[in-house]
């Protein structure tokens, strides 16, 4: 019986979802239209200047359950979330009780902890993943808390499910580029590349000079995606991105087989070897020089040694096709749900409306040994480093944010098929017709 | 398994030839064949965990520019950090809190369903011994949505548990682990008891003892034996469980000690040297148990695997 219910409802999304997409063509900057799809928001922004900085004003706050992604005292993400939530239980007067499990576990674990006893308010992300809970009924409604002073209409796309409502609060976000040494690019006078031509005579160039020009690892199994999310999406763009991984697209099409095909051509500029290194060991060896460049998310930081971490600098991949340009990034945004469980989703709302905050925002930074990127734009920049300047401003210029590919797709198709396939592709990178056709016949059972 | 190390000719000879004037199962030859195989599987098995151990003991720093190969940059922060980051103190307790109920339990009921399967002979008897075996054979992961909804469903007053349900208390693993080593101690107990000479229970049933006479005061001092072994071995599985941890608790701070190891790593990077220290920290429990009964272990391994 849940066979049939299942395909049901995924039958509903790629309509609701392509109404969307029908407008993000329309519209000329990403975000706006997420306005037209409620008539009633845009009612409720016509005077949203009176809205305080606690977002939801209208809900009254009272004592919360905090479910967050980290655990308890293991480093400054943890910091961040728990000065939020004293900041909070200070200004309001009231309880946040804080339940700190780790990253991995609080995510494998999620689907059964939102059917057992959730807290009111958790963290998790953007994208499909927060839509599929959101159409499952798992996480609460919260369009009443947007806008929020300071989130723009992109940030609030990304926190709207398909049926038009807003599931979800960014609170951070951390986007992928390609890293490089300052210092090593100087000596061997290299400059950031701004076209294909370039990017080809840079790689030359390292070759030349014994040098790989791209780190790469695949132990970790969501690493490679990476370079698959960025080469589609300057190949194809953005909106083949999105429409692929909601199922509109096929795997197996010309312009799927063109990425791997692209990427094959590419790889003998990366490292070798990859199924057996993890993204640690390719930060290191761009850290000893040995790799010119690499392509991640800015969490590289924490892979090079801390001499290394002030020489890193990063350049966004450049255009492959001049008519789709170079306007599109993956930046996966962190952030917070309401649990639909709760019993008090008053209080919760209140929370929430007010974690998109600036000052919330600011709670965090000031009292972490580092800081996050804000979603917020009234957020001080004070405690950034360059790295995170510069990576807010690269945000705020790109055209279209993707999510990175597990986050803008069914995590069972993510983490099981694409992860497996694209392994696949870098043992026999001259499979690409059946690794393709394979991700098209699986995405097609678990999309629906 | 130096037997069914030797090689398979060995099955087809009659036995009695075999035994030369050592008095061994397997002669000289074949021994030293056998401890050569031995000395490499002990190799292979214990090298990953020596090499775990080595590394706890060096900076993150100094292996990832060196790699593991290498010598030096040795530390014990590692450790002290494990400890602290990793919060063992309190997730110990939880370990304890959730293994002594559990296998107490364990051992007193099916010690309770050993003696009546071993004391009386009913019809259903085998049946019985059959249906506690064959929960043993179920995998735990075919019963995980059927135990999560159960659980969710049984309401605990809040003294009990916080949430209200058995979600998310420490009854809900100490349940869950009870129910699923029962099957394999009452099979190893009824088998020990049935070694035990009906006569006792005879002179006992004349000198007027209750049937919870004959279990308490009679039978279970006769088994304590078996007790021990058994108990030794419940603690390691039961302590080193994971799998319902998981799934039936989702409060950080109500994890017991195998699931907190994976405090140690973060969202991305995770510090190899950091988790081998941890991971060390958390087998040391076991490894005490294991030497300080050792001598349980082992000869709990082979009870009841004859009926006198």
């Amino acid at each position: 019986m849940a066979r049939p219910a299942s395909r049901d409802t995924s039958l509903t999304v790629p309509a609701s979802f392509s109404a969307v997409n029908r407008r993000s063509l329309l519209r000329g900057a990403l975000g706006a239209g997420a306005l037209l799809t409620v008539p009633g928001a845009l009612a409720a922004c016509g005077g949203d200047t009176a809205t305080s900085g606690g977002g939801g004003a209208s809900a009254a706050p009272g004592p919360v359950k905090f479910g967050m992604n980290e655990a308890k005292g293991s480093g400054p993400a943890y910091e961040r979330l728990q000065a939020m939530a004293d900041a909070y239980a200070q200004k309001a007067g009231v309880e946040v009780s804080a339940n700190a499990v780790d990253h991995n576990t609080f995510q494998e674990s999620i689907s059964t902890y939102l059917q057992g006893t959730p807290d009111d308010v958790f963290t998790w992300f953007a994208g499909y993943r927060m839509a599929q809970f959101a159409e499952n009924g798992v996480i609460a409604d919260i369009s009443d808390v947007w806008p929020i002073d300071g989130l723009s209409d992109a940030f609030k796309e990304a926190s709207t499910a398909p049926d038009g409502n807003q599931y979800f609060v960014p609170v951070s976000y951390y986007p992928w580029a390609v890293f490089y040494r300052k210092s090593v690019f100087e000596k061997n006078g290299w400059a950031e590349p701004t076209s294909l031509d370039e990017l080809n005579a840079l790689m030359e160039d390292m070759q030349g000079k014994k040098v790989t020009p791209f780190a790469f690892a695949a132990k970790d199994a969501w690493a490679p995606m990476g370079t698959f999310d960025i080469l589609n999406m300057r190949l194809n763009g953005y909106d083949f991105h999105m429409q692929l991984t909601k199922g509109e697209q096929k795997w197996d099409s010309p312009e799927v087989r063109n990425v791997f095909q692209t990427w094959k051509t590419l790889l003998p500029y990366h490292q070798e070897n990859a199924l057996g290194r993890t993204w640690q060991e390719a930060a290191t060896s761009m850290a000893n020089e040995e790799c010119g460049m690499y392509l991640l998310g800015t969490f590289v930081v924490d892979g090079v040694p801390a001499e290394t971490q002030d020489d890193l600098d990063f350049f966004t991949f450049p255009a492959l096709d001049a008519s789709i340009g170079s306007d599109a990034l993956d930046a996966p945004i962190d952030g917070f749900c309401v649990a639909a469980a709760t019993d008090n989703e008053e209080a919760a709302k209140a929370f929430i409306g007010w974690l998109g905050t600036a000052e919330a925002a600011d709670a965090a930074n000031s009292s972490a040994s580092a800081p996050f990127i804000a979603a917020n734009s009234n957020a001080s920049t004070e405690a950034y480093g360059a790295l995170q300047k510069k990576s807010a401003e690269v945000v705020q210029n790109a055209k279209s944010i993707a999510q990175f590919l597990d986050r803008d797709t069914n995590a069972d198709l993510a983490n099981t098929v694409i992860t497996a396939s694209i392994q696949d592709f870098l043992k026999n990178p001259d499979n690409i017709d059946s690794i393709t056709t394979s991700i098209q016949q699986q995405a097609a059972s678990i999309l629906g | 398994m130096s037997a069914t190390t030797a090689p398979p000719t060995a099955v087809g000879t009659p036995r009695v030839k075999e035994r030369g004037p050592g008095g061994g199962v397997i002669n000289r030859r074949r021994g030293s064949v056998a401890t050569v195989i031995m000395l490499v599987l002990a190799i292979a098995w214990l090298f990953p965990l020596l090499w775990a151990l080595y590394n706890s003991f060096r900076e993150y720093s100094y292996t990832q520019v060196n790699g593991y190969f290498s010598v030096g940059g040795w530390t014990l922060d590692n450790y002290q950090e494990a400890w602290s980051r990793g919060n063992f103190g309190l997730h110990l307790k939880n370990s304890l809190l959730i293994t002594v109920p559990a296998v107490a339990l364990t051992l007193f009921l099916s010690s309770l369903v050993a003696f009546v399967l071993a004391r009386f002979s009913y019809r259903f008897n085998l049946t019985l011994l059959g249906v506690f075996l064959a929960a043993n054979l179920l995998p735990p992961q075919a019963l995980l949505i059927p135990v999560f909804r159960m659980f969710r469903e049984i309401p605990l007053p809040t003294f009990m548990s916080e949430s209200g349900t058995m979600l998310n208390s420490f009854w809900a693993l100490i349940f869950v682990n009870t129910a699923f080593q029962m099957g394999f101690c009452a099979f190893v107990l009824s088998n020990y008891m049935k070694t035990l000479p009906h006569e006792i229970y005879e002179s006992a049933e004349l000198d007027g003892a209750s049937v919870w006479r004959q279990y308490w005061q009679l039978t279970m001092p006769l088994v304590r034996p078996a007790l021990a072994a058994l108990a030794t071995l419940q603690v390691t599985w039961i302590y080193n469980e994971f799998f319902w941890a998981t799934v039936l608790i989702s409060r950080g701070e109500k994890f017991p000690v195998t699931s907190a190891l994976n405090n140690l790593r973060g969202q991305f990077f995770a510090d190899t040297n950091l988790v081998a220290a941890g991971s060390i920290i958390v087998a040391l429990p076991v490894l005490i148990v294991f030497f300080v009964l050792q001598k349980q272990f082992v000869s709990g391994l082979t009870l009841g695997s004859t009926k006198g």
